[in-house]
């Protein structure tokens, strides 16, 4: 298994002005699986391309164990890439495509066939070995892709927007699949997402590109309590930004003076909160209380979205329908922030 | 109007051309190749054309010269043309008019190519007379025979300048839509530039070679135009012997030129099967 080290990755298309991937720095552990977040054209692509070796980076290196691979052939790196849009050869039989890595190696037909076959099992695909990929659903091609891919027993796995072509339904199970294969398996993974919640669910760790330049690159939740910057926190579904001063232990707001957690920044900065960690008031909080007024409901189903007017200041809130049952737009009621919530940026 | 009705009224003037002319034109030329010409009084219909053909050693000789025409110039072409496309899809300065270049045979003529070629190659052409200039041959007599020869040189030279550009343009296109993500899966697998080329490449522009092959293996085993002007006086290609009994003064040969070129279309396709059913067996395995 592998540990991956990518250092000051920069890659400059020709006649580009700017460039598509700007001093990527990451250190992806030994067997993790790690996210590269971003929207649709950041460079999370071009990254996963750079570290198969099927694009030259303009600058920069990628490590194995500690050992730069960038003269290594792509078929040498032991990287296999599993791309969006699966990509089965199209006139090969589904145990043919799983097969086809270990026929580039010359491994005995026989034996191929024994692995093939297990291969199968294991995406839980046993009975569609002689099925064109045509034949197939979405989930089921990109099971095939998969086998395809580890049959091969690579060191790092690399996968592109692994989900985003599935059904709901689908998503869950494929998300499952890869992660308790890639446990089993312990390879180092690497996959791209434009979707955090996917990125979340998936990764031991997430890093979030924005253009061509990383932000932020920690667990998961991080992203969520402690986001680097406005952008990060918008990303990840952040609505409320207030500016105002810090003096490390309280944030003076047009919200008025609210108490802080440990280790908040001082200065002038912006107070953010998650929509969802905004609670209804019992009138009962000794801090961070205040008086909200009702400017839109909106239903979302399991949760309602409410839009509210603090201290003529915009404020986004999520609550559980039942809590503002008794209330309408136009009605005060009050709302607490507590303080282990709020981060300063 | 029913849809029915105006799909049938729009493929009417198609379909006129195709079975009116066409069918028409080859039932007439049919009854003609089995002595059946009722103006001139032929009413029993015989195989006494066909028999004449098959008896004939010149045709056997003309059908082979004509096949090595075709599968060599096909065969040439066709590899000629996807590695030319290989290299056109890559981008590098000045493939603009690299590939300009490329594609300008297409709109010449083939007879003015023929011409062309006749300038160049033959014995009294202007290689010939460069390399007597240079003293690499004692006289332009001495250049080797590539028009009028008995290996068709001339006329495989010809075509192979002509269908290059024209397989390159359709191989060149399909490389272009099918894109480079197969081989980036491939070579992420494990498989070399070759391995990918040949497993992955290859049979996903198999079937625009095939098309492009077969319309220039059909093409240059029945032109009449190159082997006429290019080829040796014996044997000749299989259309020139048939035109040269078609237009013989003796009209009792006529029936054997059209039961001649009847079966120039029936080998054709015979081939043409038999190429297809086996090269996609081989290509993708």
């Amino acid at each position: 298994m592998t540990h991956v080290s990518i250092k000051e990755l920069t890659k400059v298309y020709p006649g580009a002005e700017a460039p598509a991937l700007d001093r990527l720095s990451l250190e992806i552990p030994t067997g993790e699986l790690t996210a590269l977040l971003g929207p649709s054209g950041c460079g999370k692509t071009t990254t996963m391309k750079m570290i198969a070796g099927l694009l030259e980076p303009t600058s920069g290196d990628v490590m194995f164990d500690g050992r730069s691979v960038l003269r290594d052939k792509p078929e040498n790196r032991g990287v296999v890439m599993v791309f969006q849009n699966y990509l089965l050869f199209p006139y090969m039989s589904v145990a043919e495509n799983v097969g086809f890595g270990l026929k580039m190696r010359k491994i005995d037909p026989a034996e191929i066939s024994r692995r093939v076959g297990e291969m199968l099992e294991l995406v839980k695909l046993p009975h569609l070995g002689d099925r064109k990929p045509s034949a197939l659903s979405g989930g089921q091609q990109q099971r095939v892709a998969l086998a395809r891919a580890l049959i091969v027993q690579p060191n790092v796995l690399l996968l592109d927007e692994p989900l985003s072509n599935l059904d709901a339904h689908l998503r869950f199970e494929m998300r499952d699949l890869i992660r308790s294969l890639q446990q089993e398996m312990g390879i180092t993974t690497i996959f791209v997402t434009h979707d955090q919640e996917e990125a979340v669910v998936l990764a031991d760790r997430v890093a979030l590109i924005l253009d061509g330049q990383m932000k932020q690159y920690d667990r998961a939740d991080v992203f969520y309590k402690r986001p680097v910057d406005e952008a990060t926190a918008r990303f990840f579904g952040g609505h409320n930004f207030i500016p105002g001063t810090s003096d490390g232990h309280s944030f003076e707001c047009a919200l008025g003076k609210l108490a802080l957690p440990a280790g908040a920044v001082s200065g002038t900065g912006r107070l953010t909160f998650r929509p969802e960690n905004v609670r209804i008031g019992s009138g009962q909080e000794q801090e961070n209380l205040l008086t909200a007024q009702i400017a839109d409901i909106i239903y979302l189903g399991t949760q309602t979205r409410l839009k509210l007017i603090v201290c003529d200041t915009e404020v986004e809130a999520v609550v559980n329908p039942n809590e503002i049952e008794s209330y309408g737009v136009g009605d005060t009621l009050p709302v607490h922030l507590p303080r282990t919530t709020l981060w300063v940026i | 109007m029913s849809d029915r009705m105006k799909i049938f009224l729009l493929l009417l003037p198609a379909m006129f051309i195709i079975v009116v002319l066409f069918f028409g034109g080859l039932a007439i030329g049919a009854m003609r190749s089995f002595n059946y010409m009722p103006v001139i009084g032929l009413t029993q219909p015989n195989f006494d054309a066909y028999i004449s053909v098959f008896t004939d050693r010149e045709f056997y000789l003309s059908f082979a010269l004509t096949f090595h025409i075709a599968f060599t110039s096909t065969v040439i072409s066709s590899v000629l043309a996807i590695g030319a496309a290989l290299l056109l899809r890559r981008s590098f300065i000045g493939r603009g008019l690299v590939n300009f270049l490329f594609q300008i045979n297409l709109t010449v003529p083939h007879l003015v190519g023929a011409i062309g070629m006749l300038y160049l190659f033959s014995q009294s052409g202007s290689f010939a007379r460069l390399a007597a200039e240079f003293n690499l041959i004692a006289s332009p007599a001495d250049f080797p025979a590539l028009v009028f020869d008995p290996y068709a040189i001339g006329i495989i030279l010809q075509y192979v300048w002509k269908e290059i550009p024209f397989i390159g343009v359709i191989v060149l296109a399909n490389m272009q839509s099918i894109g480079e993500d197969y081989e980036s899966v491939a070579r992420s697998l494990g498989a070399s530039k070759w391995q990918t080329f040949r497993y992955v490449l290859l049979p996903l522009i198999f079937p625009g070679v095939l098309s492009a092959s077969v319309m220039v293996f059909a093409f240059t085993f029945g032109a009449y135009e190159i082997p006429a002007i290019l080829g040796a006086n014996f044997p000749a290609a299989l259309p020139v012997l048939a035109y040269r009994k078609y237009t013989d003064v003796d009209l009792a040969a006529r029936p054997e030129a059209i039961a001649m070129a009847i079966v120039i279309a029936l080998l054709s396709a015979v081939m043409i099967y038999f190429y297809v059913r086996y090269s996609r067996r081989r290509i993708r395995g």
